[in-house]
């Protein structure tokens, strides 16, 4: 696959300390055009189901940042203010 | 025919290989025997591979000056293990009579990228096959309130069910030739068509068939395009029909099977000499 490396690619900082339950959240999981984000459960045990309200069991990634266009629509929309978009000069 | 036939299918189509649903194959996944578990690959730690999904992630989006070379290290570990595969509707069905036992459960995939849950089980899209289906209980997180038994006939209805809706199927593996299950999937939350498509890791074949459009029949609805999760179908204005981009068909069958007039049938990959090749 041809990948155009001229491209820019941003960088996307989550804010985890803010971020704490995104799997109820999941505003800008689910406002992303691209579907750049992914949230992921950090504490998978043996018969124990994650409970999703205690703050830090799921983890809110950027597994497809190659794809962010930089329309913000995720930072506008982020109830906590966790999402920080930085593109290179 | 594909590799993947080559290697499993015993002159035929892999996947209808019933030797791939027998309980024998959890045998070769004992600690330290057989080969790894590509469906793992990247995500557990200590696998040591020649490079991960994980790793070739993260140089897409931090190196893509190294992208290139590392996908043909993964592709090419992929390929000497095994992977999944775009079917149609119809062979889906075929691999209801297969894959006992069977049951239904959310989808992880979905899950992790829209935080989409299903959580009732007439909600559940993903399907798994064989006695794996009866250690549900160890990974709640992952088959979460249970998985839902079901018999064929009922396997079968719940295809058409997701098929109609717009899902396509893909029959995944465990990296080592045994079936693991059907996913209905659509882009972009599917892991399997995410990765094929947009880092072009061979996490899903293209399928064994491919659209052909019959233009006396297509009355140019445009349903098909609809339905397309690959960008192949497109409305041809002067034509006032669909075109069907061959080159770009995965061969799943939604436009076959959202047809209203019957305009569309699958033919065999292996009979056109530029695509059978083409996997």
């Amino acid at each position: 696959m041809e990948v155009d490396v001229t491209r820019k690619i941003p960088t996307i900082e989550i804010d985890h300390s803010r971020c704490t339950v995104p799997f109820l959240c999941a505003k800008c999981v689910r406002t992303c055009p691209q579907a750049v984000f992914l949230v992921d459960s950090v504490k998978v045990e043996r018969f124990k189901e994650t409970d999703p309200r205690e703050p830090g069991s799921f983890k809110l990634g950027t597994e497809s940042r190659f794809k962010c266009t930089g329309c913000n629509e995720c930072v506008d929309v982020c109830p906590v203010d966790a999402i920080t978009i930085t593109w290179p000069q | 025919m594909c590799w993947m036939c080559d290697k499993y299918g015993e002159g035929g189509l892999w996947y209808l290989n019933p030797k791939l649903y027998a309980r024998q194959m959890y045998r070769l996944r004992e600690p330290g025997q057989g080969p790894q578990n590509f469906g793992q690959l990247g995500l557990r730690e200590g696998d040591e591979r020649p490079m991960t999904l994980s790793e070739v992630i993260r140089i897409r989006n931090d190196e893509p000056e190294r992208y290139s070379e590392a996908l043909n290290l993964l592709n090419d570990d992929i390929r000497t293990h095994a992977t999944g595969q775009a079917i149609p509707l119809q062979d889906a069905i075929k691999i209801a009579e297969l894959g006992v036992p069977m049951a239904s459960m959310f989808c992880l995939c979905r899950k992790r990228m829209r935080a989409i849950e299903e959580r009732e089980e007439e909600e559940y899209s993903c399907l798994g096959t064989g006695p794996g289906m009866f250690k549900w209980e160890r990974w709640p997180e992952r088959y979460r309130g249970g998985v839902h038994f079901m018999p064929p006939n009922e396997v079968k209805e719940w295809l058409e069910k997701w098929n109609k809706r717009g899902f396509m199927h893909i029959i995944m593996t465990m990296g080592v030739g045994y079936v693991e299950g059907i996913c209905n999937c659509e882009y972009p939350d599917c892991d399997a068509i995410r990765h094929r498509l947009d880092y072009g890791v061979l996490s899903m074949l293209k399928g064994h068939y491919v659209a052909r459009v019959d233009y006396d029949k297509c009355n140019g609805c445009g349903i098909c395009i609809q339905r397309c999760q690959f960008g192949a179908a497109k409305f041809e204005v002067r034509m006032d029909k669909t075109n069907i981009d061959q080159y770009l068909c995965y061969g799943c069958g939604l436009c076959e099977t959202g047809c209203p007039r019957g305009a569309i049938t699958m033919v065999d990959r292996m009979s056109l000499p530029g695509l059978r090749e083409v996997w």
